[in-house]
């Protein structure tokens, strides 16, 4: 038996984002996804002031270089100042996976909430649509549509998007139907609460912590899968940088210079490192009954 | 004085016709009967009692009373309108009169919301916006005995006694006519149980309501109900005054559960009254009488064919029973 | 060999938390005399769980001993290794639960759950069921041979507390701790549980250290008895001592609470007002002080002492001082 804290002490209500926070820096692994995902998040934000050089800019003088002082990353086979293009190559990124998850989990969120509260044929049939969509291979299905409507950033987010949607659904519908017998739910039943207000009020805030958890940690999944589909010429098209063409740059050069692929290989095991940690402490702290355990 | 609630051979059946397959006619198991055929009627002003153990059907009988439940069988007349079928949009405009608490104290609170939000939540839910929000929070701890501070505080900051009062005031919020409590000691220390039975008594007392309370606790009807039913696998077994029930108990699984109650004095006399095994399975129901595998006193009619009607045994009060207790000769 | 199998002495756990220690338990002395059962009445929050996860070594981590000594069967408990613990867990004190619904492994048959717990033992799985069998016999389950094939999602809830009792009584343990193991039951079956461990205490001539808040269970069952209120030891005797002519506030309170002791109908029953105090910041004299009825200046300022009210019956108050002032 764990004793945390008796009951009647706990009222300095700090809010649930404050606890939270409080939680996560006292951990840490926490506090290092915390610290590597807001420098990648400030990198991304301010990229058009902090790049030193324009990532598109032609120097075909200064090409295949190493580190330097005037290129710390040093150059590409064009000439294009690396690092440059690995900072907008970051935005690139989240701007992949913010909408990519931010719809999965609106849209999982919705399927998996109805699917769980409402009746049984109307649960089959969404479950149907996961199964469906899970079964699909990702990178194949995204090859398809690609194929169909061409490379493009919007192609990238709609395929990856609609991949992740049964995940969340799944995770929300099960969670629903747990809480959807609880006392609480059927307290507000017999209040004559609405199904929309129930599930508004009473169901989502209770499924959003797990959800939390869960984004974090596909961040860096969806940012792998943008930098594998821009890799086979299939996401974002150049010259825009995405550390998946910096890649696939870095890899056709690596007997000329190792510093390319390095410099796109460094900052997505970086981002999958952040967000994972982030993602794992979350998950510890989300739970008021886990938290502090560590 | 007319009935409030006239519940009248109410049955409710689990686990036929649901499902695609039930439908078409696959129905596997059949289904089980949880309630199976239960009367009773309660006035304004009155506290009802139904007693039983796990698996009598009580909480079924009271959430389809309640209208979470469908009841396929008999009426449920509440002011004179059959609540039994009612669609939900329907049943809606009883929901005010008719409030429900629940069996766990802090389980049946929203956990992401805060007291005052939960104990305001039903005039949001009925849609009465003249309403001060703030101010109707404060008057509704104030008549559970908590102080106003506890509006901002989250339900699991809570001791299972205060959370309880916080049920008890939430479902006082619209002014019902009837509470059907669930369970409202589980969960509590007795030094608190006490408290909560208080606070409902002092409450009905003032506001007239009526009560039915559901719980396996016969000490727990015994000072606040008027009348109460004995409930045993989905039926009433006895059903009358309680103070007629508790001086001259009639039917033999009531004289068990008066007996199982230890008190807290190593030399009480201990008349106990042991009964066999455990409850049989809903879905096997004993032929005859119902009761006659565990019965401490079966003899061979009760064996062979179903106990007699209602027998009264005064006029409040009554049994179905081959065997009564017979307080007259002091046999049983 | 000492007259107590197990002996408590002065055991105080604090947890740490954010807001300093908590604790749970402070200076408790408890004795479980040999071949007796000795009960142990509190309500929610008087550290009856923490007392038994202290006797079995299954405190959480943010759990220390700060002081006190746990004597079992003349070996000291909280000097033992983790695997010397872990031997006389299940062989010479065994544990029954409160919930019977989870006790067992759902996916595991009965028999197959019982020749299991006896693996220190040598002997054949044939002789190891027809043990398992006779024991569930022992505890009042029909057709044991036949029932140990079964799961227990199989068994009904009173079916499988005797089973867990069957199963903590294999070994044949010194000490059996039971931890509410009829609060989860219907009263019918609480009152075939509580007579059939009465009849197997008699038999198998272990001690018990029965937890419960039910204080009808308790008169019926033990002969001594401890009462416990936010972490300590109130009042301690036997049966018949506390319960006739108890001394201390807390314990009559308690007794006056309890609806079975209320034969009169009334709408205004007995209760004790107030909560617990805060575990970290303790009053500074009698931890009952801020509810007690019979409350004086010197509960509030003093810590009372453990006062002896007759021969082998303790209170911790003020009040039962008189009698013997030094």
């Amino acid at each position: 038996m764990a004793i945390t804290e008796t009951k009647s002490d706990s009222f300095k209500t700090r809010g649930e984002f404050a606890e939270v926070l409080h939680h996560l820096v006292r951990d840490p692994l926490g506090l290092t996804g915390l610290i590597i995902v807001s420098l990648i998040f400030t990198a991304a934000i301010f990229a058009d002031w902090i790049v030193p050089y324009d990532p598109i800019a032609l120097n075909i003088k200064d090409r295949m270089q190493g580190p330097s002082m005037n290129h710390l990353m040093g150059t590409d086979q064009l000439g294009r100042d690396t690092l440059s293009r690995v900072i907008m190559g970051g935005r690139i990124a989240l701007q992949v996976a913010l909408p990519t998850i931010g719809g999965a989990i609106t849209i999982g969120v919705l399927l998996g909430m109805i699917a769980g509260f409402g009746p049984r044929w109307l649960d089959n049939l969404i479950i149907l649509f996961f199964d469906t969509v899970r079964s699909f291979p990702t990178v194949m299905f995204a090859l398809a549509v690609v194929a169909l409507v061409g490379p493009s950033l919007t192609t990238v987010i709609f395929v990856i998007m609609m991949t992740s949607i049964p995940t969340y659904g799944r995770v929300v519908r099960t969670q629903t139907l747990t809480l959807r017998n609880s006392e609480f739910i059927l307290a507000e039943r017999s209040m004559g609460a609405s199904v929309g207000r129930i599930l508004a009020v009473h169901i989502l805030p209770n499924v959003l912590g797990p959800l939390a958890v869960l984004a974090a940690m596909d961040i860096p999944t969806v940012v792998g899968l943008e930098a594998g589909l821009s890799f086979l010429g299939m996401g974002v098209k150049p010259p825009t940088p995405s550390w998946g063409s910096i890649l696939n740059d870095g890899y056709s050069l690596i007997r000329n210079t190792p510093w390319i692929i390095i410099a796109g290989g460094v900052p997505l095991i970086l981002t999958t490192l952040g967000f994972t940690f982030l993602g794992e402490a979350l998950r510890d702290v989300v739970d008021p009954k886990l938290r502090g355990r560590r | 004085m007319t009935a409030l609630l006239e519940v009248k051979d109410v049955k409710v059946r689990f686990g036929s016709g649901q499902g695609l397959l039930g439908r078409l006619g696959f129905s596997s198991g059949g289904s089980i009967e949880a309630v199976a055929g239960i009367s009773f009627s309660l006035q304004e002003g009155e506290t009802y009692g139904i007693v039983g153990e796990s698996g009598s059907g009580k909480t079924t009988l009271a959430r389809a009373i309640g209208g979470l439940h469908h009841a396929q069988e008999g009426s449920i007349l509440f002011q004179g309108a059959d609540l039994r079928g009612l669609a939900e949009a329907q049943f809606r405009g009883f929901r005010k009169d008719i409030a429900m608490m629940f069996q766990d104290p802090i389980g049946s609170l929203s956990p992401r919301l805060t007291i005052k939000s939960l104990l305001t939540e039903p005039y949001r839910i009925q849609g009465l916006k003249d309403r001060d929000l703030e101010a109707e929070a404060k008057r509704l701890l104030a008549m559970v005995g908590l102080p106003a501070d506890f509006a901002g505080r989250f339900p699991h900051q809570l001791s299972g006694g205060q959370a309880r009062r916080i049920g008890v005031a939430r479902a006082l919020a619209l002014d019902p006519k009837l509470i059907l409590a669930d369970e409202p000691t589980a969960g509590l220390d007795v030094s608190v149980q006490g408290e909560l039975l208080n606070l409902l008594a002092r409450l009905q007392d003032k506001l007239g309501l009526s009560i039915i309370i559901i719980t396996h606790n016969l000490n727990v009807v015994r000072h606040i109900t008027d009348r109460m039913g004995i409930m045993y696998l989905g039926r009433f077994v006895e059903e009358g005054r309680t103070d007629d029930i508790f001086a001259q108990p009639q039917h033999p699984y009531t004289l068990a559960l008066l007996a199982a109650n230890p008190e807290p004095d190593p030399d009480a006399q201990l008349a106990r009254i042991e009964l066999k095994g455990e409850p049989p399975s809903l879905i096997q129901r004993p032929l005859a009488c119902e009761f006659h595998p565990r019965c401490p006193f079966v003899r061979d009619n009760c064996r062979t064919g179903a106990p007699p009607g209602w027998q009264s045994s005064s006029e409040v009060h009554s049994h179905r029973c081959h065997w009564p207790a017979d307080w007259q000769n002091a046999e049983a | 060999m000492t007259a107590d199998i197990l002996k408590i002495t002065d055991l105080s756990i604090h947890y740490d938390t954010p807001r300093g220690a908590l604790k749970a338990l402070r200076h408790v002395n408890v004795s479980v005399p040999r071949g007796k059962i000795v009960g142990v009445v509190g309500e929610s929050g008087c550290g009856k769980s923490t007392l038994i996860s202290t006797i079995i070594r299954l405190l959480a981590n943010n759990a220390k001993v700060a002081s006190g000594s746990i004597v079992f069967d003349d070996q000291d408990l909280l000097a033992l290794s983790e695997t010397q613990m872990r031997g006389l867990r299940g062989t010479d004190i065994s544990m029954v639960f409160q919930d019977p619904m989870q006790t067992h492994n759902p996916v595991l048959t009965i028999g197959r759950q019982m020749t299991d717990i006896q693996y220190r033992d040598k002997s054949t799985t044939a002789e190891k069921r027809n043990r398992a069998a006779d024991m569930l016999a022992l505890v009042g389950i029909p057709d044991p041979v036949q029932r140990l094939d079964q799961f227990p999602h199989e068994f009904s809830g009173g079916m499988r507390q005797r089973i867990a009792i069957a199963m903590a009584l294999m070994a044949r343990p010194k000490l059996l701790i039971a931890d509410e193991p009829t609060t989860a039951l219907d009263a019918t079956l609480e009152v075939q549980i509580i007579k059939r461990l009465h009849e197997l205490q008699a038999e198998i001539g272990c001690s018990i250290l029965f937890i419960s808040h039910h204080l009808g269970v308790i008169a019926e069952l033990c002969e001594e008895v401890v009462v416990m209120y936010a972490g300590e030891v109130v009042e301690q005797g036997s049966v018949r001592d506390v319960f006739h002519s108890p001394s201390h506030p807390y314990t009559k309170a308690l007794l006056d609470c309890d609806p079975g002791h209320i034969k009169e109908k009334t709408r205004s029953l007995p209760t004790i007002p107030g909560e617990i105090p805060d575990l970290v910041n303790l009053p500074a004299g009698c931890a009952f002080a801020p509810r007690c009825s019979q409350v004086f200046d010197a509960c509030r300022s003093n810590r009372p002492a453990w006062n002896e009210c007759k021969p082998g019956h303790h209170a911790l108050c003020h009040l039962a001082e008189t009698e013997t002032v030094s």
